[in-house]
This record gives structure tokens, C-alpha cells and sequence, in this order.
């Protein structure tokens, strides 16, 4: 028998107070060792969406599924339910508090109720991971934005989720610290960590996801590999959103459609040698 | 306070104990009240700000600019007691100069010391200090979480301010009012709307009411401590035996 996804969500509704409906009925599935990417226009519903996969939303209508079995709300439910599902959200700002980035990276784990000694080794791996070590005793309000954004998501990762979900990662990096996050993050998943991240960036879904779902007027119309997904214009039309342009430039070229630009570098040189 | 706490989070002595540096400085402020103004004050400036510029790494420009704002204080409060005023307008007090200079270097020493200290020590340290000596830690943790947010509200009401002024919203005085009145208003409620998305992000973390961290452990040597007291003797030693020559 298949085992269950790890984290299902079945005809979930919401709305925020003002009765303004930000989820209408919305059914997705993650599996583990996946990385999806929840894509969407601003509006769509992708960050309430993410807020109900660790609980911090409860859902009007509709329910969430971890390992199968429906979520529970109670404190310790929420707490088991927060060991395994990381959140990092888009603004670094609303997540880091403590006077140091080394001090905030320790607040996830002692909360999981490691020893001083345990606790040091899992900031000290995920400051590295992060490449965030030589600014382990900087305050927050003298990093940069990046630093930042990598100083939050270390704070998520020292707890070692098995599921990690983040909401808008690349927003407000520029092209370096952009590739630097994603290194970062083939790194976590190639370590067996299933990631989920909120993007309205077709291009970075193209080039990073395994699975799109992609997010209109609060429900999720449609759910695939992203190879087929973003490589549909019309679905991708009907949600306001362009074709991946490595995937345009592929169809326009009528070969194999290159996922990463180093693909694409190469597709072109030898459709130039071949023209030559 | 951003000059202040820049400093002190990159100087090279941000990482030593607090109690170390709290020695230090205590005690040179103690001996600034005690010893006589002169030549024990004009030490204890010395070497306090000796031990700021040359050991901690303050800039001396910087060490000026920040000590320049009380001694401003200190020069106003200095000239109250070397002038006296009556129907013949201003004139010097007999044996004014000599209070008004005393009090100028004692101040000027203690106030020295006290730089010394929270020139090399972040706010954050200083709590953590409290805490140590009984302050409770729903209290510490508060005070270490809204020092976090001041910065962040600080940037926010600068970035509003700067877009306000792009569209001439200090164009005049009555602008400028209705401005800042709109900036503190919008204020007020950003700041609740953050606080709850910190709520949020640290409920992610295993929040359960206590903002448990990891602080860096300092450890306090003896060899520092005996050259703190040793600096502490020579700096009495030597003002009151130049008192007294």
C-alpha cells in the first residue's frame, strides 16, 4: 500500500475578518522529498495557504492531513505539528528578535528542548550551511537584507524539519544572493528535506521545482510535474501568468526545453554550430 | 542611540564580560567623584578616554562627537557657577572659576567613564546584566525584543519620512505638522501589524510564552581583572599623592 502524502490539504477554505475569502475549496498534495513550488499571481492565496501548513491558520472549511490523519490543533498537536514543518517567512524582519543572529538561530532548538551542547552544534551547522558563520554575533539591524533573509531561514533550518516551507525566498536578493539561497537549498533537499515555496517567479519555478501547483482566486487549478504545468500557455494564460522564458525560448528553438540557463547556454551553441 | 549601538556592537571589546568592563569604568567613575578635581579628574578623563580610543577602538571623532553633547550640559551648568548676575549685568563670582573648572573636570572624568562603557557595550548586554542580578526575564525579554523593533520602526519611519518629504509633505510648517502627524499615525498600527507577524514567525519556532536563546558565554579572566585593578590603584595612586605633593 502507497504510504500517505506527508501534508494534504482537502477543500480548504478560509477568510480573513471583513469576510474577504483568500481560500475557496483548495485540494494539494505534498510529497515527501519534493520541492513545489505553490506559483500564483499577488492576491491569489499562496501566502494564507502556507500559513495553514504549520498550523498557524486554522482552516474554516476543509482539513489538513499530516501523514494521512487529519491535523489537530490543541498546544501540543501545534507543537509536534511546528518539530516537523519549518516556516520562513517573506520578510526576514517579522522573524528575527534576538540580539544576535547565533542567539536567534538557538530560539528553535532550545525550543525543541535540545541541551546547551546540542543546541550550539545545530547553530553552529546551520549558520555554516547558510554561509552566515562570520556574522554569527552580528545583530540583526546590522545585516543586510540577504543576511538577513539567510539569517531567518537558518533560525528555521537548525530545527531540522522534514518539511521546510517558504514563502517568497528570492523576493528582495539580488542575482547572487539569489544563487547563493539556492544552493543552500539543493543542499537541504539533497539531504532529504521536502521543500515548499511560495513564488509568483515563473522562472525560478521552472528552474528549481519538481511540482507546480499553480494558485488562482484562492484554489489551486491545477497541480503537476513543471515541465507540464509551465509549459502550458494557456493554463498559465488563464492565470495571468508568462511561460517560463527558458521554456519559450526552447519551443521557439523546437528542441528540448532547458530547465536551467547553463542548459540553454549549451542548447544554443549548438544550434549555432549546427546553423554554422 | 544608532551612533551609540554601532559602536558598541563593533568594538573589539563588545565580546569581553560585562562585569570586566563595568569594573573598569565604575571604578574610574568612582574615583572621578572622589579624587580631587584636579589633577584626579584630569587622570581619570585621561585614561578613560585613552582606554576608549587606544585599546577599545573608538574613533577619536566619534569618542569627540558623543562626548560633546553632555559636556555641552556640563560647560552650561559650569557657567551658572562662575557668573553671578545683578544690577550690573554679568560678572564672575570670587573663587567661581575655580568651583566652575572642579566641576567641569569632575564631570567631564565621570562622564568619560561612563562612555567607556556603553561605547564597548551593547544595550542587549546590559539587560542580560540585569537580568543576572534579578531583573525577570519576562521583563529582560521584553526590553531585548522592543530593542530589536526599534530598529526595524526606525527604518520604517525613515523610509516614510523620506517618501512624505519626495512629495514636498515638508514643504512649510503646516505641511510639515500634518505630515508627521500622518507618519505617527501610520506608525502606531505597523507596528501591531508586526508584532503580530512576529507572533507568527516565532510561533513557527516552538513559541511557548518564553523567548529562550542561546547567549554567547564570556568568561572572566583573572589576568584582565588584576590589570583593571592594577590601572584602577596607579590612576588613585597618582592623584592623590599629586594632590598632596
Amino acid at each position: 500500500m502507497m504510504p500517505p502524502p506527508l501534508l494534504e490539504a482537502r477543500r480548504l477554505a478560509y477568510a480573513y475578518v471583513g469576510g474577504t475569502a483568500a481560500l475557496t475549496g483548495l485540494d494539494l498534495t505534498i510529497a515527501r522529498g519534493e520541492r513545489l513550488a505553490v506559483l500564483g499571481p499577488n492576491g491569489a492565496g499562496k501566502t494564507t495557504f502556507l500559513l495553514h501548513l504549520n498550523g498557524t491558520l486554522r482552516p474554516a472549511g476543509g482539513q489538513i492531513l499530516l501523514d494521512g490523519r487529519p491535523a489537530r490543533y490543541d498546544r501540543a498537536s501545534l507543537a509536534a505539528w511546528r518539530r516537523r514543518v519549518g516556516l520562513v517567512l517573506q520578510d526576514p524582519d517579522d522573524q528575527l528578535f534576538a540580539p544576535t543572529v547565533a542567539e536567534d538561530v538557538s530560539f528553535g532548538p532550545l525550543n525543541l528542548g535540545l541541551s546547551d551542547d546540542e543546541t550550539r552544534v545545530r547553530v553552529e551547522d546551520a549558520l555554516k550551511a547558510m554561509g552566515m558563520d562570520a556574522l554569527a554575533g552580528r545583530p540583526p539591524h546590522m545585516l543586510s537584507f540577504g543576511q538577513k533573509k539567510r539569517a531567518a531561514i537558518a533560525g528555521a533550518v537548525a530545527m531540522r524539519p522534514e518539511l521546510l516551507v517558504l514563502d517568497e525566498p528570492t523576493a528582495g536578493l539580488d542575482a547572487a544572493g539569489a544563487a547563493a539561497l539556492l544552493t543552500v537549498l539543493e543542499g537541504l533537499h539533497a539531504a532529504g528535506t521536502t521543500l515548499v515555496f511560495a513564488t509568483h517567479d515563473v522562472d525560478f519555478a521552472w528552474a528549481w521545482a519538481d511540482t507546480v501547483a499553480l494558485f488562482e482566486g484562492g484554489t489551486v487549478t491545477v497541480q503537476g510535474k513543471a515541465e507540464t504545468v509551465l509549459a502550458d500557455r494557456a493554463m498559465l494564460g488563464r492565470a495571468n501568468m508568462p511561460l517560463p522564458l527558458l521554456a519559450e525560448l526552447g519551443m521557439a528553438a523546437g528542441g528540448r526545453l532547458p530547465r536551467r540557463r547553463a542548459e540553454a547556454v549549451d542548447l544554443f551553441r549548438a544550434m549555432a554550430g549546427r546553423d554554422g | 542611540m544608532a551612533s551609540i549601538d554601532r559602536l558598541a556592537q563593533t568594538s573589539p571589546w563588545r565580546t569581553l564580560p560585562l562585569a570586566e568592563k563595568a569594573l573598569l569604568a565604575l571604578g574610574l567613575l568612582l574615583l572621578a567623584l572622589v579624587l580631587p578635581p584636579w589633577p584626579g579628574g584630569a587622570i581619570v578623563l585621561a585614561v578613560a578616554a585613552a582606554t576608549a580610543i587606544g585599546l577599545a577602538g573608538i574613533p577619536a571623532a566619534q569618542w569627540l562627537a558623543i562626548f560633546a553633547a553632555p559636556f555641552g550640559f556640563v560647560l552650561t551648568g559650569a557657567a551658572t557657577l562662575a557668573l553671578g548676575w545683578d544690577s550690573g549685568g554679568f560678572r564672575f563670582l570670587p573663587d567661581g572659576a575655580v568651583a566652575a573648572l572642579a566641576m567641569v573636570l569632575r564631570s567631564a572624568a565621570a562622564v568619560s567613564s561612563l562612555l567607556l562603557l556603553s561605547l564597548t557595550t551593547p544595550a542587549t548586554d546590559f539587560v542580560r546584566g540585569a537580568q543576572r542580578l534579578g531583573l525577570p526575564p519576562e521583563l529582560a525579554e521584553t526590553a531585548l525584543a522592543t530593542y530589536g523593533f526599534l530598529f526595524i520602526l526606525q527604518d520604517t519611519a525613515t523610509a516614510m519620512h523620506a517618501s512624505q518629504a519626495a512629495r514636498l509633505g515638508y514643504d512649510g510648517p503646516g505641511r510639515a505638522l500634518r505630515s508627521l502627524g500622518g507618519l505617527a499615525a501610520a506608525l502606531l498600527p505597523r507596528a501591531f501589524e508586526r508584532a503580530r507577524r512576529l507572533e507568527t514567525g516565532l510561533a513557527a519556532r516552538g513559541f511557548d510564552g518564553r523567548l529562550r536563546v542561546l547567549a554567547a558565554a564570556r568568561t572572566i579572566s583573572p589576568i584582565r581583572v588584576s590589570a583593571i585593578l592594577a590601572t584602577l590603584a596607579s590612576v588613585a595612586g597618582t592623584g592623590l599623592w599629586a594632590a598632596w605633593r
